[in-house]
């Protein structure tokens, strides 16, 4: 039996917990390519298991598993099954390599010395490739593309560039040739580090998307073959010297194929750069978590002072927290992506079927708005006296003439409990002028014919009393301008307005100081959305009631497959001929590129002094990655903008 | 049309049962004997066969389980 001391005994709670852990490291693994393997190591290592077991274990169902996500993934076209092989016989090579490294670590220097050189090479390794994917998805955020598929990077394009020949083989994941001495290093590295810390596809999918240019969707799907390849390689390697505990790898697998299954799913939901996103901040914990722990293993080494017990114990006992704490970001990450794309994929299917009962006859038959979806005849115009509202104001009261309207006028005046105690005074003038304008503006709405209430409210959040507001009238849209001064602190309008758009369930129609509706041509952004067909319908009520032409326009990516180009024209197309059949002057316009970029030039180009878009709404983490496209819009052009909310 | 959606999801349920009593059976099988898998595995050199050996039968029969599992539970790919 002495043979089986690498094996610990294994009860219930223990089953379970390896269970979970595969099921998460499975969820992440089919969603990021990578693996999930660094989450699995270390966990096994916290039940007490000797590093090179837990690596052989790992690998062992690592394999196995790897095939299925492949399989899976394969279906939903996603895998460079040459690229894949390419990579994988080299990465055997890293493999092989790799286990040799750490036999001869643990034979030197024991378990310690096979735990350190683990947890070192996981902070390495996390650090470098961690910080560099969390830079890349913090950029697109900040450039603004994450709708979009990604480009292919300098690198890549200079690496593609270079021409070696005898060695130059096409990869249809890069859509173009590369020369395999750029594969072979990246495919050692990766079955070195794989058969070191179970985790190659930390350098193998980066490698694959930064160095040779396969979109990340791929690269994470072409890990799985590379992975189940020298998977099997290394398994047979650690088998081979008895290492591999067979329970705790089917145990994992038990969890982990559930969790590859969901993952894969999800990423038919989500957009590329999410996989970045997760894949980041998932290494960055796991960092942590063995960051902390190697005091412990030089400490066991002599390589430094003997450490107290207890300290020891709490280091590991931080670093097992740090560990779930990993594993619940990563798993929590994937799984509202999931839960969010499959529900609003859901709502636009429904959507897409019911929208055949929109027509804009209705509403000119009628007189009146009869359609909900678009109707704006409840108008709240918001307006804090500055000239940043004029032009709000001047448009909310033409809006509210041609579409039979009525209109409600709104000062918020922003003001805390602490201001009202201590500026009573100031507060009291503040509202006194507030009233004064809006009366004025009331006198000036009556005499052009329109109904007009007022509405004068204070709060310390401006956006909230304007939601607020809209919500409490049942207001269909709020018309505002693009800065202002409110109260006491002049403040950036854009921020109020982003809000607002954000929180409202109303639609938000954004007038710039200088904007003046003429009539000359609306535009009209659709992306395929139910909120597209929701910002269609209220083109046709203002485009009716304005006489205007409308062009619909629709931006697609530079890398938008055909399949998904067909679906966009064919949308534009529809979108197009029920606005003709409503007798509007309707057109279409097919652009590729940056969809706000390319929305603000289609504007300026067609001389359109109205652009109509829908809104997703996004609110909190997911706003702040991906930011809106009809902020930025707004930001950019010096024209009206509609956001229509469905 | 209504009719072919019931047969279509008892066909899934059908199979992932089939599959799921399968995986059961499989683990129950390498629990009874862990102690001599283990044995024989630790001692590596051939015996490298038996951990390669359970992990693509297992992965066949639980992998197939798991595909189904979702697939009943409504969870699907888009498009």
């Amino acid at each position: 039996m002495d043979n089986l001391s690498n094996f610990i005994h294994l009860d219930l709670i223990t089953i379970l917990y390896l269970f979970t852990v595969g099921f998460i490291g499975g969820l992440v693994s089919g969603f990021i390519g990578s693996g999930g393997a660094f989450v699995l190591t270390p966990a096994m290592m916290s039940l007490g298991v000797p590093g090179i077991v837990a690596v052989a274990s790992n690998i062992c169902h690592k394999f196995p598993k790897a095939l299925v996500g492949a399989m899976k993934r394969a279906k939903y076209g996603q895998v460079d099954v040459k690229l894949g092989i390419v990579l994988g016989v080299s990465a055997e090579a890293g493999v092989l390599y790799g286990a040799h490294v750490q036999e001869g670590i643990k034979k030197t220097f024991g378990d310690a010395g096979s735990n350190l050189y683990v947890s070192v090479a996981f902070v390495i390794v996390l650090a470098i490739v961690g910080g560099y994917v969390l830079r890349d998805a913090w950029s697109i955020y900040k450039a603004g593309t994450s709708d979009h598929e990604e480009k292919v990077g300098k690198l890549a394009r200079r690496v593609q560039a270079i021409n070696i020949p005898g060695t130059m083989v096409y990869f249809p994941s890069l859509k173009t040739k590369i020369s395999i001495l750029f594969t072979i290093p990246i495919g050692f590295a990766t079955g070195m580090l794989a058969a070191t810390i179970a985790v190659g596809g930390f350098i193998g999918v980066p490698a694959m998307h930064y160095v040779m240019g396969a979109p990340s969707l791929m690269a994470s799907a072409t890990e799985l073959v590379i992975a189940f390849v020298m998977g099997v390689g290394g398994t047979i390697k650690y088998a081979w010297s008895g290492l591999v505990d067979v329970r705790l790898a089917m145990i994992i697998l038990a969890g982990s194929l559930f969790g590859i299954q969901l993952g894969a799913i999800g990423t038919t939901y989500v957009k590329p750069y999410l996989i970045k996103v997760v894949m980041g901040v998932i290494m960055m914990l796991v960092l942590l978590s063995r960051g902390i722990v190697i005091p412990v293993y030089l400490s066991d080494l002599g390589m430094i002072t003997h450490m107290d017990p207890g300290l020891a114990k709490l280091l590991k006992n931080v670093s097992f927290s740090v560990m779930i704490i990993a594993l619940a970001t990563g798993a929590f990450i994937v799984l509202s992506a999931l839960i969010k794309g499959m529900r609003a994929h859901r709502t636009e299917k429904e959507t897409a079927a019911a929208i055949g009962v929109f027509t804009g006859h209705d509403v000119a038959a009628a007189g009146t708005q009869l359609d909900p979806i678009g109707r704006l005849e409840r108008i709240l115009l918001v307006t804090d006296g500055s000239e940043y509202s004029t032009g709000a104001v001047q448009e909310a009261i033409n809006l509210a003439k041609r579409c039979g309207g009525r209109l409600r006028a709104l000062s918020v005046i922003a003001a805390d409990s602490e201001y009202e105690t201590l500026g009573a005074q100031l507060l009291k003038k503040e509202q006194d002028n507030a009233l004064a304008h809006l009366r004025e503006l009331q006198a000036t709405a009556v005499a052009a014919g329109v109904e007009c209430e007022i509405q004068l409210r204070q709060g310390a959040e401006i956006y909230q009393e304007i939601v607020s507001e809209a919500d409490d009238q049942h207001m269909d849209v709020i018309v505002m301008g693009r800065r202002g001064r409110s109260g006491l602190l002049r403040t950036m309008m854009g921020s109020t307005t982003a809000r607002v758009i954000g929180h409202t369930r109303c639609s938000v129609f954004v007038v710039p100081r200088a904007a003046h509706m003429e009539g000359r041509n609306t535009l009209l952004a659709v992306d395929g959305s139910r909120y597209s067909d929701a910002a269609a319908a209220a083109t046709a009520n203002i485009a009716r009631q304005c006489n205007t032409p409308v062009t619909v326009v629709s931006v697609s990516s530079e890398e938008a497959s055909p399949m998904r180009q067909k679906e966009v024209e064919g949308n534009v197309a529809r979108i197009v001929r029920l606005l003709s059949q409503t007798g509007i002057a309707a057109r279409s316009r097919l652009m590729k590129g940056r969809p706000d970029l390319a929305i603000v030039e289609a504007a300026r180009a067609e001389g359109s002094d109205l652009i109509v878009m829908g809104s997703h709404g996004r609110t909190g983490l997911d706003r702040m990655l991906i930011g809106s496209v009809s902020e930025r819009v707004i930001g950019h052009t010096n024209c009206a903008v509609l956001v229509v909310k469905a | 049309m209504e009719n072919s959606v019931p047969s279509d999801a008892s066909k899934h349920v059908t199979k992932m049962v089939l599959y799921g009593l399968a995986t059961v059976s499989l683990y129950a099988l390498m629990f009874v004997s862990e102690e001599r898998i283990l044995t024989l595995t630790a001692q590596g050199g051939w015996y490298f066969m038996i951990p390669i050996t359970i992990a693509f039968i297992f992965s066949f029969a639980h992998g197939t389980f798991t595909a189904q599992f979702w697939d009943v539970l409504g969870i699907k790919a888009k498009k």
